[in-house]
């Protein structure tokens, strides 16, 4: 009976040690001290490692990287393009951060606003900044500071497939400037095909979503938000939304798809225009297999038309990198980003893998040569003097699902355009304070 | 003051832990599942209902105190409300229709003998599809460019232009909502195998001697004794379907504008991709209450029932 006794007494014991045990095998963690056999090792957190089409070139890319500079490894940490603000606000916030971290238009500035960027002027100097398109490189200051650099370069630009409005009987020689103009070649091209994509336009409720509006809002001189202050209730804005609505009911875009939707269609000729990036190229080459001559006969591209009377406008879908205030090793790292940006090899992998075009101001030799083409002529001397920069930062990350929201009632809804606009001036109120 | 003489223990003072009849109150041996479960559930409940109370948000570096003005925030939003709207709407619906499609199947599977009872198995398969697998085949099924529904109406000419299925108004939350009946169906469909199975065969027999005819006996005896059996599946799938986020977040990310966003998309958006801490707490705590609510209902349901 002692024993029993002696052997209940021990059991909350016993239950209490494994209870402990338990919860320091959940809450303890492994830990490295990223040393690699007395190489310095960064850590670079990216998507372009998730994805097939840019997995295998990054991977090149990172071998070139040590083999030139056999004192740092790298270490890549893929998270996807969907998820990788989330984590690294999360990481930022736990301590956690990576050296270096491949970024993408809002996320970039809310992850400045955490406070955890290294600025890059003294590490980048005159000599870098001056390599880099002024443009491009304005993209990544905030309040003055270098905090990201640009990687591979992709304004939004109006591609139109010449073989799609031939056969509507559309010049293809003379791309449309004008909104209204857009809409007579759509009504075109639809009326000839309705099964056709006259328009494809990104109308998601995400970042990116309003990032493919914001130049077309603009250029119809309007502007959902500016700073903290919502400015939705305007004859601009009420106009876009007329526009989009316009689109939508008539069966020239379909509605809440992605701008990626659009890219497998395009490739086999059932897409007119398209708001999209230079990466359209490669995808629809690699889909349709065609020859660098053959995409060039069948596709254009020009600036995104405007409202008479309106500015044109692009907005930039750059991929941006950046460095963590945290990094123990910022003088490696930054040399890390300097070869992805600007090295001979990071602006093959830019154009090749990425389908984009590299940052670098005044392109020499191969780069050159690969630059000398119709899409890239058009992307780098017309459409990115028109970036302009939405109002990124936290505001946007509150203020996007707003908009974005009223812009899909305005495509499927039948409210008018001006109470939408005003529902959503008074929406952006609270998101915006 | 005087304090009387405490009576001397004739015996050692019964442990706290033990009731009267020698049962004790707490057994020792799950501490370490009320350790963890406290750890995992309860420390993230308590930590929700309080930052409901500060301005949070994860992009900025700080954070304050702001009382109840998150909720009363969630008091004059729109968005708030409709999303209650289509939780109501897209839970009710979605039960009711897999509830009566799951006792349809039922019904028309009970008699199947032999060789035949494998096409009661094979209704059971989409249970076993995983939900994001669901709302992906739903989406292209639906989708308005070359979707195999609009495909099929306009071959037969049920209509002559494709309809918005997942981009128009109200037919976005119609078809999650059949996509959902199409997943949950089966799980009604086993419950109510279940309890005709259970009907006491003399009941039936009975029944038949007093010339019941087949509606009579459906409408007499069957559903009666379905009854207990369809609430607790009922408040199970309330429960589901209040949390079914990957269904419509594959199909329509909760769009277009709000009209499928319920209240978990809606956390999901302030919490995920505005950072919005505070006032997503705030509309997780009003969601917890609901489904406590709930919940509670289903366990008092739970103890009534005869074991």
């Amino acid at each position: 009976m002692a024993t029993l006794s002696t052997r209940r007494r021990a059991l909350p014991v016993l239950a209490g040690v494994v209870a402990l045990g338990l919860l320091g095998t959940a809450c303890g963690g492994g830990s490295s001290d990223g040393g690699s056999g007395g190489k310095t090792t960064i850590t670079f957190a990216n998507w372009a490692d998730t994805e097939p089409a840019t997995q295998a070139g990054l991977r090149k890319l990172i071998g070139a990287f040590e083999q030139a500079h056999p004192d740092i490894k790298v270490k890549s940490q893929p998270i996807s393009f969907t998820d990788i603000e989330q984590r690294l606000l999360l990481q930022v916030r736990s301590g956690n951060a990576p050296d270096v971290a491949e970024l993408a238009g809002n996320d970039t500035f809310a992850t400045a606003e955490t406070q955890a960027l290294q600025p890059l002027d003294q590490l980048a100097g005159s000599a870098y900044e001056q390599s880099i398109i002024p443009a491009e490189l304005q993209l990544g200051k905030v309040d003055g500071k270098l905090v990201a650099v640009p990687w591979t370069v992709g304004p939004v630009g109006l591609w139109y497939n010449k073989k799609v409005l031939k056969d509507a009987g559309v010049d293809p020689a003379v791309p449309p400037t004008t909104w209204d103009e857009l809409l007579a070649d759509a009504k075109a091209v639809h009326e000839k095909n309705p099964k056709t994509i006259a328009l494809g336009l990104d109308s998601t409720d995400r970042t990116f979503g309003l990032d493919t509006n914001w130049p077309i809002i603009k250029s119809f001189g309007g502007q959902p938000f500016q700073g903290s202050q919502a400015t939705a209730s305007s004859p601009g804005f009420t106009a876009y939304l007329d526009f989009v609505r316009k689109i939508a009911r008539s069966g020239y875009t379909p509605v809440n798809q992605k701008a990626g939707f659009f890219r497998q269609p395009a490739a086999s000729d059932q897409v007119a225009f398209t708001v999209d990036g230079p990466y359209l190229k490669s995808v629809v080459q690699s889909t349709a297999k065609l020859t660098d001559q053959q995409f060039y006969d069948t596709w254009g591209v020009a600036p995104l038309p405007a409202a008479s009377g309106q500015q044109h406008y692009s907005v930039a879908t750059d991929h941006q990198l950046v460095l963590f205030k945290s990094s123990k090793h910022q003088q490696a790292a930054w040399e890390f980003m300097k070869f992805l940006s600007t090295s001979p090899e990071g602006i093959q992998y830019t154009i090749t893998s990425e389908g984009s075009l590299p940052p670098v101001a005044q392109p020499g030799g191969d780069v050159a040569a690969a630059l000398d083409n119709p899409v890239a002529k058009a992307f780098r001397e017309q459409i990115i003097p028109l970036v302009t920069r939405p109002e990124w930062g936290a505001t946007y990350a509150k203020a996007y699902s707003p908009v974005m929201a009223a812009v899909q009632s305005a495509m499927t809804g039948s409210q008018s355009t001006d109470a939408i606009a005003s529902g959503l001036q008074s929406d952006l109120k609270p998101a915006l304070q | 003051m005087t304090v009387g003489t405490p009576a001397a223990p004739t015996a050692r003072p019964p442990r706290r832990t033990r009731r009267r009849g020698g049962r004790p109150w707490f057994d020792w041996m799950t501490l370490p599942a009320v350790l963890i479960l406290g750890v995992v559930i309860g420390y993230p409940i308590v930590r929700t209902v309080l930052t409901s109370f500060y301005d949070y948000p994860l992009i900025s570096p700080g954070h304050r105190y702001v009382g109840a003005r998150n909720y009363h925030r969630l008091a004059s939003d729109a968005v708030f409300w409709q999303a209650l709207r289509n939780t109501a709407v897209y839970t009710a619906a979605s039960v009711a229709g897999a509830m009566l499609a799951g006792l349809v199947l039922a019904l028309v599977t009970e008699r199947l003998r032999g060789p035949w009872r494998v096409l009661r198995g094979a209704l059971l398969t989409p249970w076993a599809v995983p939900v994001i697998v669901v709302g992906f085949l739903f989406r292209f099924m639906f989708d308005q460019q070359g979707g195999v529904v609009d495909a099929v109406l306009m071959r037969t000419h049920a209509t002559g232009t494709p309809v918005p299925w997942l981009t128009g108004g109200h037919w976005a939350m119609t078809s999650v909502i059949v996509a959902n009946v199409w997943s949950q169906a089966p799980f009604f469909l086993l419950v109510f195998t279940a309890a005709l199975g259970a009907i006491p065969a003399e009941v039936v027999e009975a029944a038949r001697i007093d010339r019941a005819g087949g509606w009579t006996l459906l409408y007499r005896i069957k559903l009666p004794y379905l009854r207990d059996a369809a609430l607790v599946g009922a408040l199970l799938m309330i429960i589901q379907n209040f949390n079914n986020f990957p269904l419509i977040w594959t199909m329509t990310e909760g769009g277009p504008a709000y009209s499928t966003t319920t209240l978990v998309v809606y956390v999901y958006r302030l919490a995920f991709t505005s950072y919005d801490l505070g006032y997503a707490s705030a509309v997780g705590a009003v969601w917890l209450v609901l489904l406590l609510a709930v919940a509670a209902g289903f366990i008092r349901v739970l103890r009534r029932r005869p074991v």
